[in-house]
């Protein structure tokens, strides 16, 4: 009876080592697993909308053109910005072209200097500046999108300046009309995300003009320099 | 009387053995080999390289937003199946799944299978049947891409083509008779593609899980 016995312990101790075993040296599955991950960072970008446009200017011209979808660097020379320039404005219109995935803030900041000693040189207030229509428009754009301007447009226009009737200087008087209003970054323009779900390659995107003015007057004599910079962010 | 409940015992102990060991090995999927990633900024892939290891695989497709600037980020995992029936790999899928449309969806992610390759010497080479990779997975996504009338990227086949448990593979039995067990020379291996082309995608992530089963196919001759 006891030798049963042990027979039959020693019999399922055996079983449970051979059941485990035969599952356990086959290894086998019926099926496998693949995970997978991605990420989406906000993402955006400032390049060339086209060729500039300058008009009013006595000499001067563009040095280096913008071209459109490549990095915007561009570089004028306004010309003669005296009484001997008959025109009532000198006008540069560059063309912006941005894109993102994101609602996007689009500021700029700007320097004017002058070589002059005296107020009658050339500052930031004399040099006016806004952003033209936006357009949203292109296959992959975000033509439902809203954007808010916060520049008073082209500054030429008759709303956004006049004489000033103590000085008699030429000023560029509407909100966000002129260099003075962006001595550091500040907002010119922001809105909701410009691209739908389009790989870079495609082309279109949001375009802008950026109209910088200044009116011909007995300005000192002497050279000015002016840099903008734009900045485009996601935040 | 003892004698006979020891002989039922391990009779039935046997009988328990050899049906784990049959339910075992008569399907089988396991990995292919070393799965790669091309195209990826800060992405990666994790797999064994050894076909006697588990298809576990996890695939990080890193940044797809425009800020990767590579046309694609593409990822081939081979996969080993081993059956001694006739067989069907089926396919079932788990996310993306993301309200914004314009953030990563099931088919912005190309997803296609091919190149089945012999094992070794153990597989089971039949003549009078073919395996089949089904329509439209049989492609590889990364060559696959157009851009859609939208401007979007899109595949001849993707993930939003896996609708519950989908039919990718099937064909004879694929392990020569008694060796059905998991080895690196008895079953055949083939890969599986994704793809997913950087876009303009609404910002964030997204995962996905996809669980490839094989089981009893339709019963082809070999």
């Amino acid at each position: 009876m006891n030798l049963s016995r042990r027979v039959i312990a020693h019999a399922l101790a055996l079983a449970i080592l051979l059941f485990v075993a035969a599952i356990v040296s086959v290894g086998q599955t019926p099926t496998g697993t693949v995970s997978m991950s991605a990420t989406v960072s906000k993402f955006v970008e400032i390049n060339s909308g086209g060729a500039v446009t300058l008009s009013g200017n006595s000499g001067g011209g563009v040095t280096t053109d913008g071209t459109v979808n490549n990095p915007l660097a561009v570089s004028i020379n306004l010309g003669e910005l005296g009484p001997s320039n008959s025109n009532s404005f000198v006008t540069a219109s560059v063309p912006l072209k941005l894109r993102s995935n994101a609602a996007y803030v689009l500021s700029m900041n700007a320097t004017v200097t002058s070589t002059g000693t005296t107020s009658n040189k050339i500052g930031a207030a004399d040099v006016g500046f806004g952003l033209g229509s936006v357009t949203r428009s292109g296959t992959g754009v975000n033509t439902a999108g809203t954007d808010t301007n916060a520049t008073s447009g082209d500054p030429t226009l008759v709303a956004n300046g006049s004489v000033n009737g103590a000085s008699g200087r030429y000023e560029f008087t509407a909100v966000k009309s002129n260099l003075s209003a962006f001595s550091a970054s500040t907002t010119a323009l922001n809105g909701a995300f410009i691209m739908n779900a389009v790989p870079k390659t495609n082309t279109n995107g949001l375009t802008v003009p950026a109209i910088f003015a200044i009116k011909p007057q007995f300005f000192e004599n002497g050279s000015t320099t002016i840099s903008v910079t734009f900045t485009v962010t996601a935040p | 009387m003892a004698r006979l409940s020891t002989i039922g015992i391990l009779s039935l102990v046997m009988t328990l053995c050899a049906f784990a060991a049959t339910e075992a090995q008569t399907f089988d999927i396991s990995s292919g080999g070393q799965p790669t990633i091309t195209g990826a900024s800060g992405g990666s892939v994790t797999g064994s390289s050894s076909l006697l290891n588990d298809l576990t695989v996890t695939i990080n497709f890193g940044e797809i937003s425009p800020a990767n600037t590579n046309s694609i980020v593409y990822v081939v995992v081979p996969i080993g199946i081993r059956s001694t029936l006739p067989y069907q790999v089926t396919v079932t899928r788990t996310g993306p799944s993301n309200a914004n449309a314009q953030a990563l969806q099931p088919a912005d992610v190309g997803f296609g299978v091919n190149n089945l390759q012999v094992m070794g010497n153990k597989s089971n080479v039949c003549t009078n049947s073919s395996h089949i990779f089904y329509s439209p997975f049989d492609n590889d996504p990364s060559s696959s891409v157009t851009i859609a009338a939208n401007g979007r990227a899109n595949y001849s086949s993707s993930l939003s083509n896996v609708s519950g448990s989908t039919v990718i593979l099937s064909g004879p039995t694929l392990t020569k008779s008694g060796q059905a067990q998991r080895r690196t020379d008895n079953g055949f291996t083939f890969n599986a593609m994704f793809a997913i082309t950087p876009q303009f995608f609404a910002g964030g992530t997204s995962s996905a899980t996809l669980t490839f089963t094989i089981s009893a196919g339709p019963n082809v001759p070999c």
